[in-house]
């Protein structure tokens, strides 16, 4: 348990001792103070019923930059230790593989969730600036964040295993945006071939726009929670396993 | 210390590693020999964890090192060939991390990482950034980084490689020092670092321990063909015709010296002497002789003999 804590400090060091942390971090805010200005000029132009969170999560804008955060926090976390022998290092001091990928998964995720503070902020500064606190409720929010950390559970998951089966940051970064892609638009196949076909369910269930839609307006589904921890598991287990036969065969 | 028996890796069809058996007892500094691609890196990683055997066993101190894992590497202290360091951390805050990855924490950690920043003279740089240091301090990180948590095994992947003159001494000076407290397996294919560091000597090349002895008993027992040398005035192609028919010489060559003598050099069989015989026959064609001597068999002759290809 401490080689896990020890390298999860280690790396989520990582992340401020270089530029790359708080540029990072600097191009969320400025992505997510967009998406919440336009949203707020939408509801300026048009009468609305949705909530202000609900609107800022379905801008265009927020698919778009939230997607493109995960390669970038993940790419390098095992392909670099890889590309530069550290990982020979690690893994013959007294650490097992296991400590070795929790440990770096969940300094990623510390740090995915410190990305997400800012917008967290800037929905209370709407309240606090405007006087209209009423414009979206703490169901809302809350739902909404939620969502994000379960999203970001998954999505860091995925780039861990990207990350563990090559010694290429670029490859491991274009690795990890296909498949977070594909998962986005499987979500849209019911939108493009309609309902009525045995499978639908399914891409229902995995369609992340449409937990965002029901979390947004504060309705938490378990199978939806469920269904993200179970795939974050599942993808860590494999990068596990990524890592350990690289091992074996290398 | 080490026990390897019948250490075998294969990646796919090739093997790295066929049957590989040796020991290395407590308090030993043992050079671990062989020419480039023999299989030394490969065995070194399957005894510190890195890549499990394809079969065979290995033992760090009556710890398997596939069953028992962890308290094998703990007994461990490992620099790996190409010394991999973070190149965006501090020298002593690398080393802080090394340190508690190994299990050492507070005052002790404190006290250990003080110890090996004198031991391996790292004063001057521990708050530089490990990236702008040279190749030579680089080395010298990664074996503090070995002796951090005070192992009794040192495993050495050829640590003078690609330093200059001055470091190799340095190092090696080091190593030396380091033998005295410390069981050593020390990875290299330089001749003469072998020589000077270690008391006994593993040979291996392709896959296989060729031989494992002290230095001096490997020379002894080496089953290389003997050289002499002797000089003569005398007509080079007569003589030559003589010398090559006397008993267990193999081959005849002669070279004309400056001074106008013949050098004569005579390959013998192994594991005889030919000279009293050349020096009869010497006397008994009234040549004149300057010299006759026997060339005296290095590491280097054992080393060739063993591992040459043709």
């Amino acid at each position: 348990m401490t080689g896990l804590l020890i390298l999860l400090r280690k790396e989520l060091r990582g992340f401020f001792l270089s530029p790359f942390g708080w540029i990072l971090l600097t191009l969320v805010t400025v992505m997510q103070g967009w998406s919440v200005s336009s949203a707020m000029k939408h509801l300026q132009d048009t009468p609305a019923t949705e909530s202000l969170v609900f609107h800022v999560f379905h801008t265009g804008y927020f698919w778009f930059y939230f997607l493109a955060i995960f390669p970038l926090i993940t790419m390098r976390l095992f392909a670099e230790e890889e590309r530069t022998g550290t990982l020979e290092t690690l893994l013959t001091a007294p650490v097992q593989t296991w400590q070795l990928v929790l440990g770096k998964y969940s300094a990623t995720l510390c740090f995915y969730l410190l990305l997400l503070v800012p917008s967290f902020i800037q929905f209370h500064l709407f309240g606090l600036l405007t006087d209209s606190s009423s414009i979206f409720t703490a169901g809302s929010l809350l739902g909404a964040f939620f969502l994000l950390f379960l999203m970001g559970a998954l999505f860091i998951a995925v780039g861990c295993l990207a990350s563990a089966l090559t010694s290429s940051q670029i490859v491991a970064g274009v690795i990890t945006v296909g498949l977070l892609f594909i998962h986005y638009f499987l979500g849209f196949v019911t939108v493009i071939y309609g309902d009525r076909f045995p499978a639908a369910q399914l891409f229902h269930h995995i369609n992340s726009s449409e937990h965002l839609k029901y979390f947004s307006r504060g309705l938490i589904d378990s199978s939806a929670v469920l269904y993200y921890l179970a795939a974050a598991s599942f993808f860590l287990f494999l990068a596990h396993h990524a890592l350990n036969h690289r091992r074996w065969r290398s | 210390m080490i026990k390897v028996d019948n250490l075998t890796k294969r990646f796919g069809r090739h093997s790295a590693v066929s049957g590989a058996t040796f020991a290395v007892e407590q308090g030993e500094v043992v050079g671990f020999l062989g020419p480039n691609g023999a299989g030394k890196t490969t065995t070194i990683r399957m005894l510190t964890g890195f890549l499990p055997p394809s079969s065979g066993s290995a033992s760090i101190d009556g710890l398997d090192v596939n069953r028992h894992s962890l308290e094998a590497r703990r007994q461990i202290g490992y620099l790996p060939e190409s010394v991999p360091l973070y190149r965006d951390m501090r020298v002593r805050e690398y080393l802080r991390f090394r340190g508690q990855l190994k299990g050492l924490s507070g005052n002790a950690l404190r006290a250990r990482m003080d110890e090996v920043i004198e031991r391996c003279g790292l004063r001057e740089v521990r708050r530089k950034m490990i990236r702008t240091l040279s190749k030579g301090f680089r080395q010298r990180v990664g074996l503090a980084d070995a002796l951090i948590h005070d192992p009794p095994l040192l495993i050495l992947d050829e640590p003078t490689n690609g330093l200059d003159p001055n470091q190799i001494r340095a190092i090696r000076h080091l190593i030396k020092q380091l033998g005295q407290s410390h069981t050593i397996l020390l990875s290299t294919h330089i001749l003469s670092e072998v020589e000077m560091i270690c008391d006994k000597i593993v040979i291996i090349d392709e896959g296989k321990v060729l031989a494992s002895d002290t230095p001096a008993n490997l020379v002894a027992t080496m089953r290389t063909a003997g050289r002499i040398s002797l000089e003569l005035k005398v007509d080079p192609e007569n003589a030559r015709k003589k010398i090559a028919d006397l008993d267990n010489v193999k081959k005849v060559t002669h070279e004309r010296t400056r001074d106008g003598w013949e050098e004569f050099s005579v390959l013998v069989e192994s594991g005889t002497d030919t000279r009293e015989r050349i020096a009869t026959l010497v006397r008994e064609e009234r040549w004149p002789l300057r010299s006759l001597y026997r060339h005296a068999e290095t590491l280097e002759d054992v080393f060739v003999e063993l591992t040459r290809k043709d």
